[in-house]
């Protein structure tokens, strides 16, 4: 018997052995990453390195918000060996109890991970993590701590970064940071547990360019849970980058100076560079310091009552809040009118106070005089004419268009909608078209007489304070302007493209000079309005407003730009329930002026004037 | 030697080649294993790396002197050899046990296991034995003398214990089934126990131990199959039970067998094939259902293993870390590998391996040269392995010839399972990767089975028996 085939079946066995093992070795190294997938998760750790956020800088190159190095004191318990809680108690100053307490509120707490798919918390404590056991400690508080870490093993301390502001001003432009939560984890890999992000203002819009790159490490870990070496001699690893600077339009001593002026009074003050739409000073009152709300002790301390406040210092007056505009819009009206045709500036009115109520002047002859004066029977008749231009033999139907067309020029003037910029919190304002008056006295149920209250800016009219700021800018700069913006530039780059975009209005420059004149006049002659913020070494133009709020107290409103031959700021002052335009808001207004361009006040009695007036 | 003759006359000089090969690249792997940064030099004794420096010489000084003694010797001292090895076998077994096991024989950390060199005591005193059998005169004797030669030390070394050697042994099954020793005079003694019955040979019994192995195969898949329900991804809803997709399964390979049949060999041989296919169904059935039954009344423990050996029950931090892990390092290789002395879940240091540079050394070379390096590996071993077989199949002397087997077998068995349990193939069984792993007992033992085969085949032309 010859047995030699049976060598085929053994060289057979070996072949399909060879080539199992093969496809195999294939399909688990090249095909399948699974087996890669948990060799990370067993023998390596990526950790994240965050980066300090970006800091912020007024025009002139002032740090304004820049960061503070702070420290937690964190815990591993896997590498707590024989801990003496009662000399760890007297180390950190607490008692023996409230250790132990923090010890299981962290078990409890901070390692709670909410599962957006089941909707489900469940405690995620590891404990070969570390944990913060304190918080945000100075380098003072950790000092002495520090020292005497080494007897306490898996007690650690680690650097953290966080916001401080030099100045204690501009709450409401910064806004503030504070801690993640889980859904916003969940929406963006970038964030981790304790990590920041911002909640308001610059911080919040500008969050993607502040926060920076984050640097990753990653480290082969061995089975005892100790870091190895870097995984591929670092070949993955990424350095950590901290976000660009943000270079802003606004002026700290312009911004400290404004606040300062609003101590014990309720209202705004918005100053903007005509040239450029940048926002000088954007001041909302009552304000609070800014390092009120960072890190998490103050936050939770202090923002409960800062939300409290019936004051509402949270609340961003300048952007968000909306006011009948008062006298100030009168200068919109003479410029749609003139542009129109339906007037020239040698237009005259009787002050005619059987159709509205106004004060004791004499007689306009001129639109210069109506706007000094701020004559209310004048502006009835010029908006009349914008109205009713006679376009239709039906009084309704003329309105109709009238309105349109009224409306479209305020669109144009920056009004009536959010501006397309990188302020967080705005609101649109509102002016009524057609469309509205429609839906309140039906399709052709209304005419100039049902609605005639927006003449002067009362009625169903409202414009923020910024887009005032904005309307004074554009007359300053005879019929255009640039978007309304607080960052000039990021980092080291040039201006930011979107606010380099001229919006040009309906109306012409040669129609604005007869306004500007009427300003001057308010200002600059005997009898005018805003007398109050006269400087001797410059032209203001102004206009001064006193919006009824009945049944309280009127608003105080002054609008202004100066020089008048080189605008270098625009500005309005809101005061709320503080009377008469002229003799709150105008004089506050020409102190803000004084101290942007001449950087020094002389009027210290006026300054003290203001400075004492409390309304509350 | 004979006169007029250099040692390196007739050496089979790619095998020799592909055998050092295989030396340096483990020596190498050993090293970037192993690797301390406060000692990296390659040569420094305190070092593992050192210390297979040392072995790997020991081992070729050991090579030469094979080269150069007549290989006579090795079938007239076959007995003498293997006695001697069995000796040393028993000797150990009162040695204090070192990581549960009294597997070593020696002072400190020099130590060498017995059951390492048993192997070729084993393996020349079988080839003796069958090279001296006239294999068409089979009777009880020879199938007992056969069994008992591998037997002895098998027995011997259960009691160390060490499993995994002792499951190598069973690869000398496949070197007496090439020679055609065969359980078939038991098998006949058994069968013809029946009355009427009087066959001279039997099929079963002249192919037993790859049916053997067939068994076993079909028994893991049986308990695969059985303890899942079978689903189908077309048919929602419609479930099976495990061990009813067995027997159907069965069934269908029965009919499909007899539908085959049909077409093929004469009248006869269908006759024939279907009383061989109604007996293979019975038998199967037989078998699938009684290791079924066995499997379910298993001790717990021993059930948890097997299950975890099939994936029927998963538990990567606790019994099945080992494979786990060692399956996470081998995978993690991807394509091209990390790079030399890259490898992060199986460096000594990082320690998810263990055993890294033993049992485990695939995993690190695996993870460092990804599939390009395992692929050539395995390339490597076949490439090995055939030209073993081939050295073996152009002897006159049937001596050799059934050597070389031994040599073949006992390597494609280290190879299959300690890769085998890197990739999920085989139970987590601790043998070393010949020429790979760190270990002195494994590489001179397994350079002198080479060396002794090399010398073996050089004089083929001089040896006849």
């Amino acid at each position: 018997m010859n047995f030699d085939t049976r060598k085929y079946v053994i060289i057979t066995f070996i072949i399909v052995v060879g080539i199992i093992y093969t496809l195999r070795l294939f399909y688990m190294q090249v095909i399948d990453d699974s087996w890669a997938l948990r060799a990370q998760e067993i023998a390596e750790k990526r950790l994240e390195i965050s980066p300090p956020r970006g800091a912020v800088y007024d025009r002139n190159g002032v740090k304004i918000v820049s960061n503070r190095t702070y420290y937690n004191l964190m815990m591993c318990e896997a590498d707590i060996k024989n801990l003496d809680t009662v000399a760890f108690a007297k180390l950190i100053g607490w008692d023996v109890k409230r250790v132990r307490a923090r010890f299981k509120e962290i078990v409890k707490g901070e390692g709670k991970y909410y599962n957006k798919h089941t909707g489900k918390t469940t405690p995620n404590y590891q404990k070969i993590r570390k944990y913060p056991f304190l918080k945000e400690m100075t380098l003072d508080e950790i000092a002495n701590i520090a020292a005497h870490l080494e007897e306490f093993p898996g007690f650690k301390e680690e650097v953290t970064s966080m916001r401080s502001y030099p100045f204690a001003s501009g709450a409401n432009i910064f806004g503030y940071i504070s801690e993640v939560y889980r859904e916003e984890i969940d929406a963006d890999p970038f964030y981790k547990a304790g990590d920041n992000m911002g909640r308001a203002g610059i911080e919040r819009f500008y969050e993607k360019e502040l926060r920076g790159q984050k640097g990753i490490r990653y480290i082969v870990t061995s089975a005892m849970n100790n870091d190895v070496e870097p995984y591929m001699n670092g070949k993955y690893d990424t350095i950590a980058k901290q976000g660009p600077n943000l270079n802003l339009g606004i002026d700290i001593e312009l911004q400290a100076y404004g606040e300062k002026l609003l101590k014990g009074k309720r209202g705004c003050i918005v100053a903007i560079e005509p040239a450029t739409g940048e926002i000088l000073t954007l001041v909302s009152a009552p304000s609070f310091d800014p390092n009120l709300l960072v890190g998490k002790r103050n936050i939770g301390k202090n923002y409960p009552a800062l939300a409290n406040d019936p004051d509402k210092p949270l609340y961003p007056r300048p952007l968000a809040a909306q006011y009948p505009p008062g006298s100030v819009f009168k200068l919109l009206q003479s410029l749609i009118a003139l542009q129109e045709g339906v007037i020239t500036p040698e237009f005259g009115a009787p002050c005619n106070k059987g159709v509205v109520g106004c004060h004791n002047h004499p007689g306009a002859g001129t639109l210069a005089d109506g706007i000094k004066f701020s004559c209310n029977p004048y502006f009835y008749a010029v908006t009349k004419r914008i109205i009713q231009q006679g376009k239709s033999k039906n009084n309704f139907v003329d309105a109709e268009m009238g309105l349109r067309k009224w409306a479209e020029y305020m669109h144009s003037f920056g009004l009536g909608y959010k501006f397309d910029s990188d302020i967080t919190g705005l609101t649109s304002g509102l002016i009524p078209d057609p469309e509205y008056y429609d839906k309140w006295y039906g399709h052709h149920r209304w005419a100039f007489s049902t609605i005639r209250s927006i003449s002067i800016g009362q009625g169903e009219v409202q414009l923020t304070p910024l887009q005032m700021a904005n309307v004074g800018a554009m007359i300053a700069n005879k019929g255009w302007f640039y978007t309304p913006h607080f960052v000039k530039s990021i980092g080291k780059k040039g201006p930011l493209p979107q606010f380099k975009k001229r919006h040009i209005t309906m109306v012409e420059a040669r129609h604005f000079d007869a306004i500007q004149e009427g300003m001057r006049r308010v200002v600059h002659e005997d009898g005018g309005t805003g007398r109050q913020a006269r400087h001797k070494d410059y032209i203001t133009c102004g206009k001064t407003g006193t919006v009824e709020n009945k049944p309280k107290k009127d608003h105080s409103v002054f609008l202004a730009f100066a020089p008048m031959n080189k605008p270098k700021i625009s500005i309005v002052v809101f005061i709320e329930n503080a009377g008469f335009g002229g003799t709150w808001a105008a004089p506050i207004a020409g102190l803000m002026i004084e101290k942007y361009l001449k950087g020094t006040i002389t009027d210290t009695v006026k300054e003290r004037r203001i400075l004492d007036f409390n309304i509350y | 030697m004979r006169q007029g003759e250099k040692i390196t006359s007739n050496i089979d000089w790619p095998l020799l080649a592909v055998f050092l090969l295989l030396m340096l690249m483990g020596l190498a792997t050993v090293y970037a294993t192993a690797y301390n940064p406060e000692a990296p030099n390659l040569f420094d004794f305190s070092q593992k790396y050192g210390k297979q420096v040392v072995w790997l010489v020991v081992s070729l000084f050991l090579g030469l002197l094979v080269l150069l003694i007549d290989a006579d010797i090795y079938r007239k001292f076959a007995t003498p050899i293997y006695i001697f090895t069995v000796i040393l076998l028993v000797v150990v077994l009162f040695m204090p046990a070192k990581f549960g096991a009294r597997a070593w024989l020696g002072i400190g950390s020099l130590g060498i296991q017995p059951a390492e060199f048993a192997k070729i005591g084993t393996a020349l005193l079988l080839a003796r034995y069958i090279s001296s059998v006239n294999i068409k005169l089979q009777n009880l004797q020879t199938v007992y003398i056969a069994n008992l030669i591998i037997l002895v030390p098998m027995v011997l070394i259960l009691l160390q214990p060490d499993a995994g050697t002792f499951v190598v042994y069973t690869s000398f099954l496949f070197v007496m089934y090439r020679e055609g020793i065969t359980y078939d005079p038991l098998v006949l003694k058994l069968v013809n126990l029946i009355p009427g019955i009087k066959f001279k040979q039997t099929w079963v019994g002249s192919h037993f131990i790859p049916i053997m192995f067939a068994v076993v195969f079909l028994c893991l898949a049986t308990l695969l199959v059985s303890n899942n329900v079978i689903k189908f991804d077309f048919l929602p809803g419609v479930e099976i039970p495990g061990f009813v997709g067995v027997v159907l399964s069965l069934v269908a390979f029965a009919l499909f067998s007899l539908f085959f049949l049909r077409y093929i060999g004469s009248k006869r041989d269908r006759k024939n094939a279907l009383i061989i296919v109604i007996f293979g169904f019975a038998l199967c059935l037989i078998i699938s259902t009684s290791v079924n039954y066995l499997f379910q009344n298993l001790a717990r423990h021993q059930k948890e293993r097997i299950e975890l050996f099939l994936g029927l029950r998963e538990d990567p931090d606790g019994d099945d870390y080992n494979r786990n892990r060692a399956m996470a390092a081998v995978g993690s290789g991807g394509l091209l590998g990390k790079g030399y002395n890259k490898a992060s879940v199986s460096s000594v240091e990082s320690n998810h391996v263990p055993e890294s540079e033993t049992d485990f050394i695939f995993c690190p070379f695996a993870e460092e040269w990804g599939f390009v390096g395992t692929f050539i590996l395995v390339c490597l071993y076949m490439f090995m392995l055939f030209r073993i077989i081939m050295i073996a199949e152009r002897q006159r002397s049937r001596f050799v010839r059934v050597y070389a087997y031994t040599v073949a077998m006992i390597l494609f068995y280290h190879f299959a399972v300690n890769i085998g349990m890197d990739i999920g193939f085989a139970p987590v069984i601790g043998i070393p990767l010949p020429f790979f792993s760190y270990g002195g007992s494994s590489m001179m033992s397994f350079s002198m089975f080479m060396f002794i085969l090399l010398k073996l085949d050089s004089q083929r032309s001089y040896i006849l028996q």
